[in-house]
């Protein structure tokens, strides 16, 4: 800890109480605040492993047909791509992120002279684009939250480590003074005391 | 035709589309080649409807009218009734089915050449199974990935 400079005066020591008092308070608060985006990022965490899963699903069940997507004819990447993603503002533990709501594709349509397994192919690729997208979304909360998490954690460690303590020692310091202060008022006017009686 | 190599369905192509091409036009009359040029698996130009080319164009036109048919079924939620190709295309995984649809259309191929030995019709006939041979050979699965890849994770291959 470092050194502090103290002012010793009932005045100060009243404002460290007060110091006290509201960083106790606020302790709690903060705590439960790091509780709640830790869990909400691992809630999120996990909801990326699960999309993740649904992705390397996909991509399983299309791996016995996915050669044809080799077909020399058909550049099946000119179908489909992603125009934007779509997303609303959402409060997530007390934090202003973007939630995903969906995909607006850019689809060219398929002409009829056009191989069927195209019809499959863009299935396919929506759903893993959409999947994709929303992976991208959620890991843009994670980094928000993240970074509202450091800052809680931060606060945590300054209350914990220094201006609870630092309250704690001042108004020790403060009392031990002023008490000091009081025992030698009273000495000093008891000798003076003594030597006008004497006198 | 005797210089050329046998085909079957499913072999690996024995020789490029490019050099049939180079043999066609070194042994054909110019008319004949420009007949061959204008003759694909993939597509067919509304002028081809009569003469050599009728077979080819009818057969095109049956696969896709039943391509057509499965796709409305498809977005009518009904069960399709192909005309022409085997029910069991509608029973297969994509490249199981578009395997079956090009077997389909070498047997067809097969019955248009049928008896026709030493004509146009089997030089032509033998165009178009070599485009089907090239383009089975083009479907591979490292190349499929690829594709997919490319599409769901434009970025990261740009980055690549």
């Amino acid at each position: 800890m470092t050194s502090m400079k103290i002012k010793y005066t009932k005045t100060e020591r009243a404002r460290q109480k007060k110091i006290l008092k509201v960083s106790e308070r606020m302790l709690p608060l903060f705590e439960a605040m790091e509780k709640s985006l830790m869990s909400t990022i691992l809630t999120i965490s996990e909801r990326i492993d699960q999309i993740r899963a649904a992705i390397e699903k996909n991509q399983k069940a299309a791996e016995p047909w996915i050669a044809v997507m080799g077909d020399a004819w058909v550049d099946v990447a000119q179908f489909i791509s992603v125009n934007e993603t779509i997303t609303r503002p959402v409060d997530v533990a007390g934090i202003r992120v973007q939630q995903f709501e969906r995909v607006d594709f850019m689809e060219m349509p398929v002409g009829e002279d056009t191989p069927l397994w195209v019809d499959d192919a863009i299935l396919l690729m929506r759903e893993q684009l959409q999947l994709m997208a929303e992976i991208r979304c959620l890991e843009e909360q994670i980094i928000l939250l993240e970074e509202e998490l450091l800052e809680v954690r931060a606060r945590v460690k300054l209350f914990e480590n220094r201006r609870i303590p630092n309250a704690k020692t001042a108004i020790r310091k403060i009392g031990q003074k002023l008490q000091d202060d009081e025992r030698l008022t009273i000495a000093t006017a008891k000798v003076v005391k003594t030597g006008a009686k004497r006198r | 035709m005797c210089s050329l190599p046998s085909l079957s369905f499913g072999q690996s192509p024995p020789i490029k589309l490019e050099e049939f091409t180079s043999i066609a036009k070194s042994q054909l009359s110019a008319k004949s080649y420009k007949m061959l040029e204008h003759v694909s698996i993939q597509y067919m130009e509304n002028n081809s409807k009569k003469g050599k080319l009728k077979s080819v164009t009818a057969l095109l036109d049956d696969l896709q009218q039943d391509l057509s048919d499965i796709r409305k079924a498809r977005a009518q939620n009904r069960q399709p009734r192909p005309a022409q190709l085997p029910g069991s295309v509608l029973e297969t995984n994509p490249l199981d089915r578009e395997k079956q649809i090009m077997q389909w259309q070498w047997e067809k191929l097969d019955a248009i050449e049928s008896g026709k030995t030493f004509t146009f019709n089997e030089v032509i006939v033998y165009k178009l199974k070599l485009q089907l041979l090239w383009r089975l050979h083009s479907f591979n699965a490292e190349r499929g990935a690829q594709v997919l890849a490319s599409v769901v994770h434009p970025a990261e291959r740009k980055e690549d």
